[in-house]
């Protein structure tokens, strides 16, 4: 029976995630993938199926899921810089390139290979394609390689791939949506239209935004979160994708000088949603459709690794790195996570079975996988290099 | 992820760079080929790494929280403790010798006698070699030239000389010599054991 009451089953889940935390930190392994992992233990497909007290997807839960989304991608924005980018534009381009025309066009080729049909090709392009910012990030800063060369283009391609993110769910979000090519197309001009507005006064509208958010930190959390959700909802009412107007707005706030501030005062409700966020995904997965997916998912690892591997390689030489760096640029960023997650979701809501159902497993498979080994690439680069032959002398 | 030299006078280069989503790094060459990485994290912790060489991978020194990071800056700054003296600057000559420069402060022992009533190089064995007044520098003083608060004194001596100069001449409070073993008295008579006969 599932807990109908929204408290207790947030409450639940709120532990779930918490427990999972703390097991991540003993061990090692990154928090994204077993926040999932823990949705779908106490989800209705494990804990439900064996007669147990389970949390259901309820509209409680998914509503703080979204707000987890829209944090997500507001932060990413307000990470974002249009002038960093442009800053590094010629290293950074030619790399991000490369990131791009690899290990898109693989999933995109993947997908068809599966028989998903040209939408599910096109996300499973880009579960594929996004690496895991939280993930890597952690990893780089747990090891150490943060102080060492690599962190740069490391760091620069997640940031570029931020950006492609934004565009790419845009596109994405509209056109899961099927229909007829004339609607979809319409939708894709609306969506299109409204993100342009909210970027364009993102871009200069940085002074009144200041003024308007500025205060304690109490009105700069509520003022802000206010912002990001209306602004967000506002995208979903017109077929936009709540999540990329959640990025422009970060963008907008990130421009400010109030950026650091917001980061710090909204980083642990970022924090929170999106574990709920992450469990909300696990609640939603039948590991018995992972199961069944697993063929694609092993062809996807052996495939989908390797060429992060030797994208990240090639990306680590345009920025001038020995070969042993470049090596170990392309293993970090091998993990995917939070964003691949996204494009599940997104996936969900398709009229398409094959894409509903189908997609969604697989990509709560593909990161489980792909997170747990880019995490141990890291750790294992040193025994990795020697088997390569670049390994320190 | 822009490189920037952020100072690049003598030979100390400081290289910062943006790492998106983490802070900031500032890379210090030491000069010996070793650089020094500090990470400073959004969240105010700063981490500190040592790079041995160019290739090597950077090895953890220590991390600091924001407060502590600070208190930890301003020791290294110098804040509390100079140890190259404010008030005097010093040029090693070769060997043992050095020509330094001091202030001479209100009330010091040194202020209002002639070299020769002080007794310099008998008591401490280091030499005036020039004394600045305002714009005017007289060099080579003769023992009779009087010195004044305010004054700069050019000394050469030995680093002992030089330190037994200072302790002797120029404590404001005029309480030369005290705790430094050997008795000074203020009026420059010879009671040192070490004097020889007068100049």
């Amino acid at each position: 029976m599932a807990a109908e009451n929204g408290l207790l089953a947030l409450g639940v889940l709120f532990g779930v995630v918490a427990a999972a935390g703390a097991v991540g930190r003993r061990t090692g392994v990154p928090a994204v993938p077993l926040y999932v992992l823990g949705g779908v233990v106490v989800g209705p497909y494990v804990a439900g199926a064996a007669g147990l007290p389970y949390v259901s997807d309820s509209e409680t839960v998914t509503v703080l899921a979204e707000v987890g989304v829209v944090l997500l991608l507001f932060f990413l924005g307000l990470e974002f810089s249009l002038d960093r980018l442009l800053a590094a534009r010629r290293r950074l381009s030619a790399a991000a390139g490369v990131d791009l025309l690899v290990n898109f066009p693989l999933g995109v080729a993947l997908g068809l290979l599966f028989g998903w049909g040209p939408v599910g090709a096109f996300l499973l392009g880009g579960v594929v394609y996004v690496s895991s910012s939280a993930v890597i990030t952690k990893s780089l800063v747990d090891l150490g390689w943060i102080a060492d060369p690599e962190a740069e283009p490391v760091l620069g391609t997640l940031v570029a791939e931020d950006l492609v993110v934004a565009v790419y769910l845009a596109l994405a979000s509209a056109l899961v949506l099927g229909g007829d090519p004339a609607s979809a197309a319409v939708r894709v001009g609306v969506a299109l239209a409204f993100l342009v507005v909210v970027a364009a006064l993102a871009q200069f509208g940085a002074r009144p935004l200041a003024r308007a958010l500025d205060g304690s930190d109490e009105d700069l959390v509520l003022r802000t979160m206010a912002l990001a959700l209306v602004v967000a909802g506002l995208a979903l009412a017109v077929g936009a994708s709540e999540g990329v107007a959640g990025f422009f707005v970060g963008v907008g706030v990130g421009a400010t000088p109030l950026h650091d501030r917001v980061a710090e005062t909204l980083a642990p409700v970022r924090d929170a949603v999106a574990a709920v966020f992450f469990a909300w995904v696990g609640l939603r997965t039948d590991p018995a459709l992972v199961v069944a997916v697993a063929g694609p998912l092993a062809v996807a690892a052996v495939v989908t690794g390797p060429a992060k591997v030797l994208s990240g390689a090639v990306g680590g030489r345009l920025y001038d790195l020995p070969r042993r760096r470049s090596l170990r640029t392309g293993l970090a960023l091998v993990a995917r996570g939070e964003f691949s997650l996204v494009i599940a979701a997104l996936a969900a809501a398709s009229p398409d079975p094959r894409v509903a159902a189908t997609l969604p497993a697989f990509a709560v498979g593909y990161v489980l996988v792909m997170a747990l080994a880019g995490t141990l690439a890291m750790s294992e680069a040193a025994r990795i290099e020697r088997l390569l032959g670049v390994g320190a002398d | 992820m822009r490189v920037a030299p952020l100072d690049a006078h003598d030979s100390m280069t400081v290289y910062e760079s943006d790492l998106p989503g983490v802070g900031k790094k500032h890379e210090i060459d030491l000069g010996d080929g070793t650089r020094l990485v500090v990470v400073t994290h959004n969240t105010g912790k700063r981490e500190v790494f040592r790079r041995a060489d160019a290739d090597a991978d950077a090895e953890k020194l220590f991390e600091l929280g924001d407060d502590l990071a600070r208190t930890v800056g301003t020791v290294l700054e110098g804040a509390y403790f100079q140890p190259v003296r404010s008030a005097g600057m010093e040029t090693v000559l070769g060997g043992d010798t050095l020509l330094e420069w001091f202030a001479v402060p209100d009330g010091a022992t040194l202020a209002d006698t002639t070299l020769r009533e002080a007794g310099v190089r008998e008591r401490t064995g280091a030499s005036v070699i020039a004394v600045e007044h305002g714009e005017e520098v007289t060099g080579n003083p003769h023992p009779e030239d009087e010195v004044h608060a305010g004054d700069t004194v050019v000394v050469v001596g030995t680093r002992q000389q030089v330190d037994a100069f200072e302790a002797a001449f120029l404590r404001a409070d005029g309480a030369a010599g005290e705790g430094g073993g050997a008795d000074h008295s203020a009026d420059g008579d010879a009671t040192d054991p070490d004097s020889d006969a007068d100049a």
